[in-house]
């Protein structure tokens, strides 16, 4: 990546003083010097990379016209007429910064020869430049692009089935669906519903007493309660909080190497829940995720919350053991950057970390100028030893009764800690005593032996212990004290790196000196360019940027803009990718990407429709969620329909459902929740540093920072959801082995929307894993614990499985496979045996697709 | 976003045409296709399959491939830092040379430079070509790792392995076309935006009864038959669903996979069986209970096999080569688990007339420092190890198409730049590529609007390793 030739500051001064020669003034010699000694050398060794023929002409220098030379590239010019040691050509062909040709320095007499060469002038007759220059991007141009438009509500179009619609957007819908002669399938049926919302709103199935109670309520208005009491649950904020950590690059690891433990993290991650529960204003939310820290707060849990916030810019993935601290601070700037552009704008600004973007109106300004903002607000410090940095983090503030109770929490630690240290002391003097006698008893032992050897007689001893067995007992007693001592070092080492207990977060904060920074040519932070002021994306801007106050950040500024109702893509970004968790696909599919190359919204006026809704509503995630859920066209079954698959094969227009494969947490949560096992959290740390044996050494000297490794989990955590287990970078832990199977989003990555992939190890997961296998234990002895009556047994697994009632055909199939395993298992106790056979059987509809599919 | 093209009815019925269940490999199938098959105009293939040999950790060149005079005079004594002063090392800050570990000498014709702790390799030094001129961006493990696998070490993007197989599909459709053994972490055999058809399988080598070559093997109903019903029981669920919906290709796909799933559980260790072999095998292998070399043995001689059967791109990772201290005793060692199991292999396919289209490629993630490494500040030098170096190390080629008995590339006075035929990863991964008949350039696939390749915006061929 950062292999382009390393260009340096200093070089730069001279860019200026370049002087453009005209070829006339050479004379034939001069110029025969250029064409046998020089001319061979550029075509050979350097229009690979810097020509017009160059698939990309490296650095943006051209060698193969004479201006090109002049002017240079990215970092300026490449030679100084008559003046070869300030030629950053020479500097690169000698190695000396920059190495170029980058196969192998070429022979000392050719960079002889171009050292003669310049020193005459760098004679040189090729005029024309081959080629254009680049072009500019065009922001006029770029503006008539659909996603740079402001947002533009249409009324709701005109549909011959007037009876058809409940909501507006049913409206846009059908009216599509008509003109393309294609009419949408049928409801789906008030189970599958009901398992379809509950899933996509909580990630959970309904409980058989709520699929009892809609199922019985006759009310106009049952959807509605249903939808009201799913978006008033906590499992709500669990679900969609998890949608937003796969924009985050979340993980309980500071970076990728060395699982080093980011033990703030989940506050982040309680932040989020919290924040989706209580339905916090989206322009809001993005305000505090940017710039949180500087937001007025009225209470101390508010600024602890806003604070909390900002963890959006840190969780990603930090390389912290980066031992080059530029480039450390560069790459984490640009994952900040591609993290905005991404998940606010659908845009790609990570290329344009290097050159203005190749499809889109953006601009290396546009980049550097969110990079400056967050330059100005670092977020990785270097600790004093080794060679790795950590996350910044913040004291949140408290209430006083937080206080109180952190207080008491640390006196009782510290307690706890002297004690253990006392206990040291005297197992060590004991210890030290033991020692001594035992030493003592060597002594005499070898007095004896001595004198025994001088005078041939052997001592023997009146006491009633004899040295023998005294020196066994010692031992004895000094191995005890040793096996007593060696865990208290590693655990009196763990309380006192756990000492303090003030609430942190990672978080954002304010440089002292905040300032514009330059372009990184080629993304290097060695290859300083312009200086560019700081700024927002200006394709996207309505308005001149608002100017940044001396001494801040310009974090504040930027939040303003992102969280604009007239930013032309926040809105419509976020609502895209709420209908996508609802509907399968986005009304744009390329939810991450709105640009050029990405695709087009098959219903442009119902996402502007709905992007103005979700404005006027006060940007209400739970509103627009709401009236989505509540829609004809969510009620859809996701029958195939022959007819509609020819004309509209990927079912773009939505004339039936989509249906989905259940994620990860989905699957996993459903199955301890179908099982009965679920156990509710109120969040928390995820790690479970609070055991030693997980934590590496944690003496802060030495070359590896401090890391985690999950041996040992809390006991609840088998069964709490899956959004408060830890989210490790390099490797799983056994709690979610799932994760690896079923297209967790990679912590590294920023992905609006998972993959679903279909392969046979996923088969083997659901044929075999414990995760399947303890919980069809469970529900099975539970089901037999519930009713003795086998028919009932099994219209409660259908409810709780498939969320529906049995069919007959199904139930005889049941109870034919029961007797058959009755015959197949082997004489056993009876009791042992319906139990297996019934495990048998909850393994069968959990392995199966109505299960791991919500259709 | 769904990748279920490939599980199509008429797919599976085609696949299953060609013989399920008849080879033990059968069931390993992802089944692969060629969705990226491209012809590359003007590229011959030289090779039709890849075994990637990965040395995790970072074996040090100065010991092994590329000692200096310069070095080796000074032992003990400080030398100059050429690092830049941003770079902060730790436990290195005496800068004091560190010798070669034990004599490297001339070797074969060619004269290569292999140490006297790899007497095989030594013994075939004529049929590799030596890269001394290796260079990468990143010093620390995990993201070299990325780097060396993917081309970058930020960005989540798909493996080598995966590229390889988009790009010419499976060359037999009952094996997976992509499989690492013991795999050195999820991001390495990962497919990234490619079709998950095109991810790594990972494997592990069982040296015991109790580990499993893929998780979740083990069948966890009391007998075959009581699983048996189980699944006729989930399957019988599945059809009456996928009726009732009028088709759906992700739940084919689930099906078809949960009867490759069952039979896996009894081919997939019929696959990684080596009890058949011969002692003869097993010593050129260096496989035997009690040796350094068993585990990497057995991989090796498993890769043989499954790269004989037609896996495209076949890995195996042996580690342990970070030696931050005491090179002097762990390098030896490490060389003795591996030198008898590497050579085996290459001996092997040369006799089966393989190595002729098989590329075989040994590297680190990334090399070590010319100078010494001690973290405690106060151990004798002979006691040092030494620290990662990205700037420049060694690795080496053999097979399809490669020049053999050469050497390409030098760095200067101490080992630490390279000075002539330097090869960077995306230079290694573009003539990778171009051996197996595919133009970097043009191996592409869309995300996010942009077409990525393993080589990003770099990489161009090494046209002098060429045979």
């Amino acid at each position: 990546m950062m292999r382009t030739a390393t260009f340096l500051l200093s070089l730069l001064g001279v860019m200026t003083s370049a002087i453009a020669e005209e070829p006339g003034r050479f004379t034939d010699e001069q110029l025969n010097f250029f064409e046998s000694k020089i001319r061979p050398v550029l075509v050979d060794h350097c229009y690979e990379c810097h020509a017009a023929g160059a698939k990309i002409v490296q650095g943006g220098l051209r060698l193969d016209h004479r201006d090109g030379l002049l002017k240079g590239g990215d970092t300026g010019t490449a030679i100084v007429a008559h003046k070869a040691d300030q030629s950053l050509l020479i500097k690169a062909l000698k190695y000396d910064g920059v190495e170029m040709p980058p196969k192998g320095k070429l022979p000392a007499s050719v960079i002889k020869d171009f050292e003669t060469w310049i020193a005459m002038g760098a004679p040189d007759p090729r005029e024309a430049a081959p080629g254009g220059p680049r072009p500019k991007v065009d922001l006029n141009e770029g503006r008539k692009f659909w996603a740079f438009q402001p947002v533009s509500d249409s009324p709701p179009p005109i549909v011959k089935d007037g009876a058809w619609p409940i909501e507006s957007l049913d409206h846009f819908i059908l009216a599509k669906l008509e003109a393309s002669d294609l009419k949408p399938v049928g409801d789906a049926d008030r189970y599958t519903w009901l398992r379809r919302v509950s899933l996509d709103l909580t990630g959970l199935p309904p409980t058989p007493n709520e699929i009892d109670a809609f199922i019985r309520d006759n009310s106009p208005r049952a959807c509605e309660a249903v939808v009201d009491r799913l978006l008033a649950s906590r499992a709500f904020g669990e679900r969609w909080a998890r949608h937003w950590l796969d924009l985050t690059g979340y993980a309980d690891m500071m970076g990728t190497s060395n699982n080093v433990f980011a033990e703030h993290a989940w506050r982040y991650r309680d932040y989020l829940i919290e924040a989706y529960h209580k339905d916090k204003p989206f322009d809001r939310f993005v305000r505090e995720q940017i710039a949180g820290d500087l937001l007025p707060a009225t209470s101390p849990t508010e600024q602890a919350e806003n604070i909390t916030a900002t963890g959006f810019l840190m969780v990603g993935d930090v390389e912290i053991v980066e031992p080059d601290k530029k480039k450390l601070e560069a790459d984490h700037i640009d994952t900040q950057v591609n993290k905005i552009g991404m998940t606010f704008l659908g845009m790609t600004l990570g290329c344009v970390r290097c050159h203005d973007h190749k499809f889109d109106p953006l601009q290396l300004s546009d980049y550097y100028g969110i990079a400056g903002i967050m330059r100005s607000s670092p977020s990785t410090h270097k600790i004093p030893f080794g060679v790795w940095s950590l996350l910044n983090s913040t004291d949140l503030p408290e209430t006083p009764v937080q206080l109180a109770a952190r207080q008491k929490l640390e006196t009782d630690h510290e307690t706890k800690l002297a004690e253990m240290k006392a206990e040291r002391e005297k197992l060590e003097g004991e210890r030290k005593s033991v020692i001594a006698e035992l030493e003592e008893i060597a002594k005499q032992e070898k007095n004896e032996a001595d004198a025994a050897a001088k005078t041939g007689v052997v001592q023997t001893a009146d006491e009633t212990e004899s040295p023998l067995m005294k020196k066994e007992r010692l031992t004895k007693h000094r191995d005890a004290l040793s096996a007593r001592l060696q865990p208290l070092g590693p655990a009196i080492q763990h309380a006192e790196f756990f000492r303090s207990k003030v609430p942190r977060a990672f978080a954002m904060q304010e440089d002292d000196q905040p300032a514009d920074m330059p372009i990184y040519i080629r993304g290097n932070p060695y290859a300083p360019g312009a200086i560019v002021p700081r700024g927002v994306i200006q394709v996207a801007s309505w308005d001149k940027a608002a100017t940044i106050p001396a001494g801040q950040s310009g974090r504040l500024q930027l939040a303003d803009w992102l969280a604009d109702s007239r930013n032309p893509l926040t809105s419509r970004v976020i609502v895209n990718r709420i209908w996508q968790k609802l509907f399968g696909e986005g009304l744009v599919r390329s939810v991450d990407y709105f640009g050029t190359r990405g695709e087009r919204p098959s219903h442009p006026e119902l996402l502007d429709h709905l992007a103005t809704r979700f404005l006027h509503d006060g940007w209400s995630h739970k509103k627009l969620i709401r009236s989505l859920v509540l829609s004809r066209t969510y009620r859809l079954s996701s029958t195939n329909d022959p007819m509609a698959l020819t004309t509209d094969p990927d079912n773009r227009l939505l004339w039936r459902s989509n249906r989905q494969r259940l994620d990860a947490e989905a699957i996993r949560d459903g199955l301890l929740a179908v099982s009965g096992e679920l156990v509710p959290s109120e969040g928390g740390p995820a790690l479970v540093l609070e055991f030693t044996e997980n934590c590496g050494d944690l003496v802060q000297i030495g070359v590896n920072p401090p890391n985690y490794s999950h041996r040992r989990p809390r006991p609840t955590q088998e069964f709490q959801r899956s959004i408060y287990l830890p989210v490790m970078r390099t490797n799983t832990t056994n709690l979610d082995r799932i994760r690896n199977h079923f297209d967790f989003v990679n912590p590294a990555q920023i992905a609006g929307q998972r993959p679903q992939t279909v392969v046979p190890t996923q088969s083997l997961f659901v044929m075999n894993n414990d995760l399947f296998r303890k919980r069809a234990k469970v529900l099975a002895d539970r089901l037999i614990a519930e009713a003795p009556q086998a028919d009932i047994r099994i219209e409660q697994l259908w409810l709780r499985v498939f969320n529906r009632p049995i069919t007959t055909t199904e139930q005889k199939n049941v109870t034919t496979f029961l007797r058959e395993l009755d015959a197949g298992l082997p004489d056993m106790d009876a009791a042992a045996k319906e139990s297996l056979k019934w495990q048998e059987l909850c393994h069968s509809l959990l392995a199966s697709n109505e299960f791991i599919f919500r259709i | 976003m769904l990748n279920n093209a490939l599980f199509s009815r008429r797919r599976m019925l085609q696949t299953a045409g060609c013989g399920f269940g008849s080879l033990a490999l059968t069931d390993l199938i992802h089944a692969a296709t060629n969705p990226g098959a491209v012809h590359f105009p003007g590229i011959v293939p030289k090779a039709k399959r890849v075994i990637f040999l990965f040395m995790a950790g970072g074996p040090s060149q100065q010991d092994l491939f590329d000692p200096k005079e310069f070095i080796r005079e000074r032992h003990g004594q400080k030398i100059d830092s050429p690092l830049r002063p941003e770079v902060i090392q730790v436990g290195t800050e005496k800068y004091l040379a560190l010798g070669a570990v034990a004599p490297v000498r001339p070797r074969g014709e060619s004269g290569m430079m292999i140490s006297d702790l790899m007497p095989q390799l030594s013994s075939i030094a004529d049929d590799i070509c030596l890269l001394r001129g290796m260079n990468a961006d990143n010093p620390q493990h995990a993201s070299a790792t990325n780097q060396f696998h993917t081309g970058v070490f930020t960005e989540v993007r798909p493996s080598m392995g995966a590229w390889i197989s988009y790009g010419l599909g499976t060359e037999n459709q009952n094996l997976p076309s992509f499989i690492s053994i013991h795999a050195p972490g999820l991001r390495t055999y990962g497919s990234g935006f490619l079709p998950a058809a095109h991810q790594g399988t990972p494997l592990t080598v069982p040296l015991s009864e109790q580990t499993l070559p893929i998780e979740n093997l083990l069948n966890v109903s009391s007998s075959g038959a009581i699983q048996r019903s189980r699944l006729d029981m989930t399957r019988r669920l599945n059809q009456q669903l996928i009726e009732d919906l009028h088709g759906d290709s992700n739940m084919e796909g689930m099906i078809q996979n949960m009867e490759l799933a069952f039979r896996m559980q009894t081919t997939t260790p019929q696959l990684v069986d080596l009890s058949k072999e011969t002692q003869e095998t097993f010593d050129l292998y260096g496989i035997g209970s009690g040796k350094g070399s068993d585990r990497n043995g057995r991989a090796c001689l498993l890769a043989r096999k499954l790269s004989e059967s037609g896996v495209r791109f076949t890995q195996v990772t042996m580690d342990g080569w970070d030696h931050h201290g005491d090179i002097r005793g762990n390098l030896p060692r490490l060389c003795d688990q591996t030198d008898q199991p590497v050579v085996g292999l290459i001996k092997d396919l040369k006799r089966r007339g393989l190595l002729d289209d098989t590329l075989v490629l040994w590297s680190g993630e990334f090399g070590r420092t010319p100078w010494s490494q001690d973290l405690s500040g106060t151990a004798p030098i002979d006691t040092h190890g030494r620290e990662h170096q990205p700037e420049s190390f060694c690795a080496w080629m053999a097979g399809g198409g490669i020049k053999s008995g050469f050497t390409h590339g030098e760095t200067d006075h101490m080992g630490y730049r390279v000075v002539a035929g330097k090869v960077h990863i995306h230079d290694l991964h573009a003539t990778m590529l171009h051996l197996l008949g595919i133009d970097h350039t043009k191996l592409t696939s869309n995300h996010l609007g942009r077409d990525f390749r393993l080589t990003d915006v770099h990489g161009s061929v090494v046209k002098e390793i060429l045979a």
